[in-house]
């Protein structure tokens, strides 16, 4: 990641305090120190991607990588992607799908919606970890561009 | 009132035959009335020549003695002409008279008076006239005067008059009868009019009746019918519906039930770790001799935690292996069906081709019935309903004879195909029947590897499909799997009103079901 100019944060929107605690420790695992803001709902996560007034202007400047689960309490992470996809200031932040559905539907919905990557957890832990580590190693490579 | 069918046929076949006797009454009267006209008509004729016959008699008769008279007082003969003249055909219309009135017995004895009669005068005029012409003048009016010619004239006339008023009165009581019969012929013409007019009006008024009924209760069967069709329809989506909402509830438990399964086996993974790293330690610094406690903790590390640790771990790995099924099972379910033309003969060579060389090597064989017809159905579904089927019929042989599967097809009526699959393995209980096609359910020794899904799974796909699939089985005999298929799928597809489902979709109403 862009570890010269401002360091990219991590926003991880996931209702389930165990996988956010798993995903956490595995990307630590991996070497990435980034910052992770963790979410456990929709409204919280929203608040504070497109600021209090929905404009999504307190993004600007910040440089972001959504970590995404479809399955919340109080609405649906399709509902966020379309939301953070069609605003101009965040629309160009890489949103990662994570979450237990594989339905093809899906996840042809997801990427047609703008997400940049979609992985289904999987349930056995071996596998989970594995994933996450991979997707740890990949955010130490990717570029991350800065929110207009 | 509503009329029955068989009242009808009934009453129109008695209106049919009270018209029918009616016009056959006034037409039998008819007859009956020209045939007695021509009987009145035939008697006043004879009725009128006999009173002609009688008229003609006197009138000779008064010829007669005009003759005589006329002689008598002049003496001379040309007086005695009209006598002679009626003297000669008196004879002759005595015959015609007897002969006219032969068949009027009460006039019988007047006539033969009558001839009696004439026979007395004519002698007494012949004696008179006989004694004029020889002179005796005096003597044959003293014969006129004894007045016995007279009397024969008055009687004569008095029984001219009786028989002609006979006749007359005759001629009356025939007019009067053929008035009597024209009465009746009246009465039963318009009688008999009367009961057609009745009769028509009368069935008439029931085909009305009737054809409205008909017309009634035909409106009311096609109301019926459209209702009946309409509610057919409604039932049809709501099992639609209820199956949908099923299927999507399987879907999103298993999913739900999925995400605390990643937490129990990421934190037990984790957990292990830690507990690695403690063993690590203790092999590391060891423990003291003298200190229990820390060689309970030892223990703990060691052997406990690692076997609690174990046991979760196996419980966790089945448990994710029941939701797959579940979800499996529902995710058929919601697969959007793609009917194509199958061959089934190829589908099964294709299916045998993957077990073959298991079943060979067994000293087995499969027996594929030829002609195999083709079906338009889910390709992806019946590959795996049949591969599953043989798969059993293999996994499942029985370890005293060598395996032989049979496949065969036969059709049924409504356009369907039962398609058996026979082995000679080691058959299912009776008990076990039903059971086997229930989830995680198996039946007999279990000595195979599997979790009781195949079944269930293959069950599913074939009432997916608009199918069914039954068994035949004898334990330690053998196995016959039924799967009984529509010929055609697209049209189940179409009366069932579902044919493509939308995938069931994770909102965040159902979402807030969760703890």
């Amino acid at each position: 990641m862009n570890q010269h100019a401002r360091p990219v944060k991590i926003v991880m929107i996931e209702d389930d305090e165990g996988h956010a605690r798993l995903i956490e420790k595995n990307i630590r695992r991996a070497g990435v120190n980034n910052e992770i803001l963790p979410f456990a709902n929709g409204t919280e996560a929203l608040a504070y991607l497109l600021g209090p007034d929905g404009s999504g202007e307190v993004s600007s400047g910040r440089q972001l990588l959504v970590l995404l689960d479809l399955n919340l309490p109080d609405m649906t992470g399709i509902d966020i992607l379309e939301r953070l996809k069609s605003n101009p200031h965040t629309r160009r932040a890489p949103v990662v799908v994570l979450t237990t559905t594989d339905d093809a539907r899906e996840i042809q919905r997801c990427y047609d919606l703008g997400a940049n990557v979609y992985i289904t957890k999987p349930v056995n832990y071996e596998g989970f970890a594995h994933a996450i580590r991979q997707l740890g190693l990949f955010f130490a490579v990717m570029q991350v561009p800065e929110a207009d | 009132m509503p009329i029955s069918k068989l009242a009808v046929i009934r009453s129109t076949i008695a209106a049919f035959l009270i018209g029918l006797a009616a016009l056959g009454a006034i037409v039998a009267t008819t007859f009956w009335l020209v045939s007695e006209t021509g009987t009145y008509t035939r008697l006043s004729m004879a009725i009128r020549l006999q009173r002609a016959a009688l008229v003609d008699l006197r009138i000779l008769l008064q010829d007669t003695e005009t003759g005589q008279r006329g002689f008598l007082l002049t003496g001379e003969e040309t007086y005695l002409a009209p006598y002679d003249e009626a003297r000669r055909r008196l004879a002759a219309q005595i015959e015609l008279v007897r002969t006219r009135l032969a068949g009027v017995p009460e006039d019988t004895a007047a006539v033969a008076r009558v001839v009696e009669i004439i026979s007395g005068k004519l002698t007494e005029m012949q004696q008179t006239i006989e004694l004029v012409q020889a002179g005796r003048r005096d003597e044959a009016l003293a014969i006129v005067r004894t007045d016995r010619g007279r009397v024969l004239m008055e009687e004569a006339r008095r029984l001219f008059e009786s028989m002609v008023a006979n006749a007359e009165q005759r001629i009356a009581d025939s007019v009067a009868r053929q008035q009597a019969t024209i009465k009746w012929l009246y009465w039963v013409t318009l009688l008999g009019a009367l009961v057609i007019v009745a009769v028509v009006a009368g069935a008439t008024w029931m085909a009305v009746v009737y054809t409205r009924q008909l017309v009634a209760a035909q409106r009311e069967v096609e109301a019926l019918a459209a209702g009946l069709e309409e509610r057919v329809r409604e039932r049809t989506a709501d099992l639609g519906r209820a199956n949908e909402e099923i299927q999507r509830f399987a879907y999103i438990v298993t999913h739900d039930l999925r995400a605390p399964l990643v937490n129990i086996m990421g934190f037990t993974s984790e957990l292990e770790a830690s507990l690695a790293s403690i063993r690590a330690w203790f092999d590391k610094a060891g423990v003291p001799a003298d200190d229990p406690i820390a060689e309970d903790a030892r223990l703990a590390a060691v052997e406990d935690a690692p076997e609690a640790l174990g046991f979760i771990r196996s419980s966790t790995r089945k448990m994710d292996g029941l939701i797959n099924a579940i979800l499996k099972l529902s995710r058929e379910g919601r697969r959007t069906l793609r009917p194509e033309r199958i061959d089934l003969g190829a589908l099964f060579e294709a299916a045998a081709d993957s077990i073959r060389h298991q079943v060979v090597e067994a000293g087995g064989e499969i027996e594929i019935a030829p002609g195999l017809p083709t079906v338009v159905s889910d390709r992806l579904a019946l590959e795996q309903v049949f591969g599953n089927l043989l798969d059993n019929a293999v996994k499942y042989r029985s370890p005293e004879r060598p395996i032989r599967i049979r496949v065969g097809a036969r059709s049924e009526p409504g356009q369907r195909l039962v398609v058996e699959v026979e082995d000679n393995g080691r058959g299912i209980a009776a008990h076990d029947h039903d059971r086997v096609f229930d989830l995680f359910r198996r039946s007999g020794t279990q000595d195979q590897p599997g979790e009781g899904i195949g079944l269930a799974h293959v069950r599913a796909m074939v009432r997916n499909l608009g199918g069914d699939i039954t068994l035949a089985s004898q334990l330690g005999r053998g196995t016959t799997m039924k799967v009984d298929l529509p010929r055609d799928l697209r049209k189940s597809l179409r009366s069932a009103g579902v044919n493509a489902r939308e995938p069931a979709r994770e909102t965040s109403q159902n979402r807030d079901d969760r703890g």
